[in-house]
């Protein structure tokens, strides 16, 4: 079985109209047994910028806190937040410097730009971009989620819709998927707030 | 003489998918028809879809060949029982014998994901869905085959079943109407379409109710 498997996980980013919204399932596995059911794999690097990191979890929090080390100088030198489009880049640099050795992660980021414009991106664990306009997923419930965003998801839709929209194509993915589940953890961000929600899912 | 490497495998992948549905009264059953092996597609035409008896659709992916001989090796069977009991076999006598069937190669398998659709002996629509060797379960919906990972979690999504541990059994079957389940078909096919390469061409959907058969064809991507 893939490294990549070992933990289990479920990561997805859709865009609506001037927002988007991240999800992810809430297990940690130690393959088929679960270890924890409050896992988070979703991190915010800034008010407006989300991670999303699935596969490996122990290399998940190592990159994750990379990440905000990183951008903490950032912010200190520049005096602002990244931009997600640098902060995807930077985040591409950071796994390809481990180009022979990988963090057994496949990163999903999310966040709005300028003039709130909304990015999602994803890529492969040597940092690959892969730049989406509509839905990225990630994590081993990725083809399940292929499947349900692929038939659920539809351009320029508002923020609520957008909420129930990805909340129904992640439980529904996660229940087909052994290694995912035990609840979803939503962020909605809008160019005003950013709402958190918590997902009741089936517990097996 | 150099020894020879012993790599060849009887076994091949065609791919393709495969969808069936059970209402109260009917029941679609559809797959592509798309023939592929490894990245090359064999043929844009090919029925995966069999008509087994009157009302016994049989819908099939994995190793056309095997399939093949399966649909023969069931075709036999039900002539003999038609001469013996100067009937046609129902539904859920099919669905037996096709676990039989599978089972029977237990130990060097037929490589075929089937899906059965037809009608029970009240009318009902029924499915069964099966593995390879055998094992199988009368269900609402299903889908087998290289694009059943995308295509299982929204028929989830649109028709929760009950759960087959319910005590007293419930009905298994959904709650759309006959136009509604082609309707949902299409969709699902549309958007698995877009993400599986061994699903494409060109979409096959077979109706079985009281009427008889009816057999419809919707264009899927050709890429």
């Amino acid at each position: 079985m893939s490294i990549f498997e070992y933990n289990g996980s479920a990561v997805v980013a859709m865009v609506g109209k001037n927002c988007y919204a991240i999800g992810s399932d809430r297990r940690l596995g130690v393959q088929l047994q679960t270890v924890a059911t409050d896992f988070q794999r979703i991190s915010k690097i800034h008010d407006k910028l989300f991670i999303g990191l699935s596969g490996l979890a122990t290399d998940s929090q190592t990159l994750y806190q990379r990440l905000v080390f990183r951008h903490k100088l950032y912010q200190l030198r520049e005096e602002r937040d990244m931009k997600p489009e640098t902060f995807a880049s930077l985040v591409s640099a950071l796994l390809y410097e481990k180009r022979f050795g990988p963090y057994f992660c496949q990163p999903v980021i999310a966040g709005l730009g300028d003039e709130d414009k909304p990015f999602i991106c994803t890529m492969d664990s040597i940092g690959a971009k892969e730049l989406a306009k509509d839905f990225v997923v990630a994590g081993t419930a990725s083809e399940s989620l292929y499947g349900a965003c692929e038939s659920m998801f539809k351009p320029d839709m508002e923020p609520e819709e957008l909420f129930e929209t990805i909340s129904q194509a992640l439980l529904s993915s996660v229940d087909r998927d052994c290694l995912s589940g035990w609840g979803g953890h939503v962020y909605l961000v809008t160019p005003t707030e950013v709402k958190e929600r918590i997902l009741k899912g089936r517990m097996d | 003489m150099t020894k020879q490497h012993a790599n060849w495998s009887p076994y091949d992948n065609n791919g393709g998918s495969c969808v069936a549905i059970a209402g109260a009264d009917y029941c679609v059953i559809a797959a592509d028809t798309r023939l592929s092996t490894g990245y090359n597609i064999l043929t844009r035409d090919y029925s995966k879809i069999s008509q087994l008896a009157e009302k016994s659709v049989m819908a099939s992916s994995g190793f056309q060949a095997d399939v093949k001989a399966l649909q023969k090796q069931l075709s036999a069977r039900h002539l003999i029982y038609q001469h013996q009991h100067n009937k046609q076999m129902s539904c859920p006598a099919m669905a037996q014998l096709l676990s039989n069937t599978l089972y029977y190669k237990r130990f060097f398998p037929y490589y075929a994901f089937n899906v059965l659709g037809g009608l029970d002996n009240e009318g009902k629509g029924c499915v069964f869905t099966y593995d390879a060797v055998g094992s199988y379960e009368r269900v609402g919906y299903s889908s087998q085959g290289s694009g059943s990972t995308l295509i299982m979690p929204f028929l989830d999504n649109q028709l929760k079943s009950p759960s087959p541990l319910l005590l007293p059994a419930q009905d298994a079957v959904t709650p759309l109407s006959e136009a509604e389940a082609i309707d949902l078909v299409k969709t699902v096919f549309a958007s698995a379409t877009e993400r599986d390469i061994y699903t494409g061409d060109k979409l096959e959907v077979v109706t079985l109710n009281a009427s008889g058969i009816h057999r419809e064809y919707m264009d899927l991507r050709r890429d």
